[in-house]
């Protein structure tokens, strides 16, 4: 999404925040393009949360204006504000925000339009949690919890999703893939994403544009590429076929829940089925594919 | 053991049954507005609801003798537009236990929603959901411990009711003369077996519930 198509998100806010350093005034004014996945980041306590929270209409700011595609969010000027409720918003919060007292699955409904919608048995099996469809979210591990809250964001049909930190009380390997996962989702669903983070090198390689925010004010980084440091990401796999040919080697890897073929050279090395390897992508190496 | 009888036990448990029923649609509501809601004057309301817990009942009674009184305004109009009589009626032993009992509703539910991540709300707005809706859907099914510890002590609570039963019930038999009545009665006339007998019941079920309680909540705990 390098080319600049209509601004999806347009969000212009000002409130006084409390920051580490005193109080200072939350000041913004940025666009986000439609369907594309923009990594928020800078120092804890910059209002990063808050910028989500105004955007999802939990929080109000003192003055602003949001403008999503042709309809109005949030217009302070004229006194106008459209409920949460009525924002096409899908959050991933922090501690996943579960509901205890619903299944997996009830979990997911509940966001649905309604019960019988099939597209609650497509997420699910979309994150591989249909074997746990009936557990409760107290059983789950936090990878998996998340994977749920994100699913039940999608389930709403949002136009914007917005994600502040899910990954972040993970381990590094689970966090790598629910990144990828979310990429996939977000692809999937052509939403507008906003992933806050604290690991920015860790979404460049996900993120069509970082910004930043510090001390109240957004700057922004640019596109990963631009930004300049492309980091190989690892990717466990595992081998699921193995066909030798003359020359070539090709190696069907299942990645997360992706199927991958990958053409090797034939001879330099014995390849096993269930053999777990790691892939190392560089974001150089992929191409857009043109829209 | 001749003058026992099983009608101020039944009594008693009528009055807390229809005192706790009410409750459970008057405290939970107000429980949930003094959980979120930003009004400025929360502390005189919650001030309010909590005397009781401090208040002699006889204190209580005796203002609710005042206002229940026929010839009273509030007893005149309550007489002549719904044709009810509070004073020395079960009726009037029903909207006295409702104040009386109050804070043991409000207070656990109360806390129990106060205590709920603000996320649970705030992820069900997010998901297009009414106030109305996650309140009913999200929040209470997560504080069912709170909600039965409000249901019980409030249940218990009015069985436990002497004073302000005594001030503005009397002892009429089968409306207001309830079992802690009878027995303060029994003891009057030096029935002690009566007394005894309707004061071993009280104790033995009375502590049989919140037993039970305390049993059931320990293992909700961790749901």
């Amino acid at each position: 999404m390098g080319d600049i198509l209509m601004p999806m998100i347009h969000l212009q806010a000002r409130m006084n925040l409390l920051f580490a350093s005193g109080p200072a005034p939350l000041d913004v004014d940025f666009k986000l393009a439609a369907g594309s996945l923009t990594g928020l980041c800078g120092p804890s306590g910059s209002g990063k949360t808050t910028l989500l929270r105004i955007l999802a209409g939990l929080t109000m700011p003192e003055s602003g204006l949001i403008r999503v595609g042709d309809r109005i969010w949030l217009d302070t000027a004229q006194r106008m504000q459209l409920p949460t409720q009525q924002r096409k918003v899908g959050m991933v919060f922090q501690d996943a925000a579960l509901f205890p007292n619903m299944t997996v699955r009830q979990n997911v409904e509940f966001a649905a339009e309604n019960r019988r919608d099939s597209l609650v048995d497509e997420l699910l099996s979309l994150v591989n949690l249909v074997n746990l469809a009936d557990r409760k979210p107290a059983t789950l591990s936090g990878g998996q919890r998340q994977r749920v809250a994100l699913i039940r964001a999608l389930a709403r049909r949002p136009d914007v999703l917005l994600l502040d930190e899910p990954f972040s009380a993970l381990d590094y390997e689970t966090r790598q893939q629910l990144l990828n996962e979310l990429v996939r989702l977000h692809r999937q669903f052509g939403t507008t994403t906003v992933l806050v983070s604290h690991h920015q090198d860790e979404i460049q390689r996900v993120a069509d544009r970082i910004l930043e925010l510090n001390q109240g004010k957004v700057t922004d980084i640019g596109s990963p590429s631009v930004a300049g440091k492309i980091t190989p990401v690892p990717i466990m796999g595992t081998i699921q076929e193995v066909q030798v040919e003359e020359t070539t080697t090709q190696l069907r890897i299942r990645l997360t829940d992706n199927l991958v073929v990958l053409n090797v050279p034939s001879g330099a090395q014995e390849w096993q089925i269930g053999e777990t390897i790691v892939v190392s992508l560089g974001t150089e190496t992929l191409t857009r594919k043109a829209n | 053991m001749t003058d026992f009888d099983w009608q101020p036990l039944l009594l008693t448990f009528r009055l807390a049954t229809t005192t706790t029923l009410l409750l459970l649609l008057v405290g939970i509501p107000l429980a949930g507005w003094l959980a979120f809601t930003r009004f400025r004057f929360k502390p005189v309301v919650e001030a309010v609801i909590s005397l009781p817990l401090v208040l002699p009942p006889s204190v209580l009674g005796f203002y609710f003798l005042l206002a229940f009184n026929p010839t009273g305004f509030l007893g005149e109009k309550l007489l002549s537009w719904f044709d009810l009589r509070l004073l020395f009626t079960f009726e009037g032993l029903v909207v006295a236990s409702i104040f009386y009992s109050l804070p043991f509703m409000v207070h656990p539910v109360q806390a129990g929603l106060e205590n709920l991540p603000v996320s649970l709300r705030e992820a069900s707005y997010t998901l297009g959901k009414s106030r109305r809706e996650t309140f009913f859907r999200v929040l209470l099914p997560n504080i069912k411990p709170s909600l039965l510890t409000g249901l019980v002590l409030s249940f218990a609570h009015t069985i436990g009711e002497f004073g302000l039963v005594l001030m503005i019930g009397g002892n009429l038999p089968g409306q207001t003369r309830v079992a802690s009545v009878a027995i303060y009665d029994e003891v009057e006339l030096l029935h002690y077996g009566a007394a005894n007998a309707y004061a071993l019941l009280l104790l033995v079920i009375s502590f049989g519930i919140l037993l039970t309680v305390y049993a059931i909540n320990k293992r909700w705990v961790i749901f």
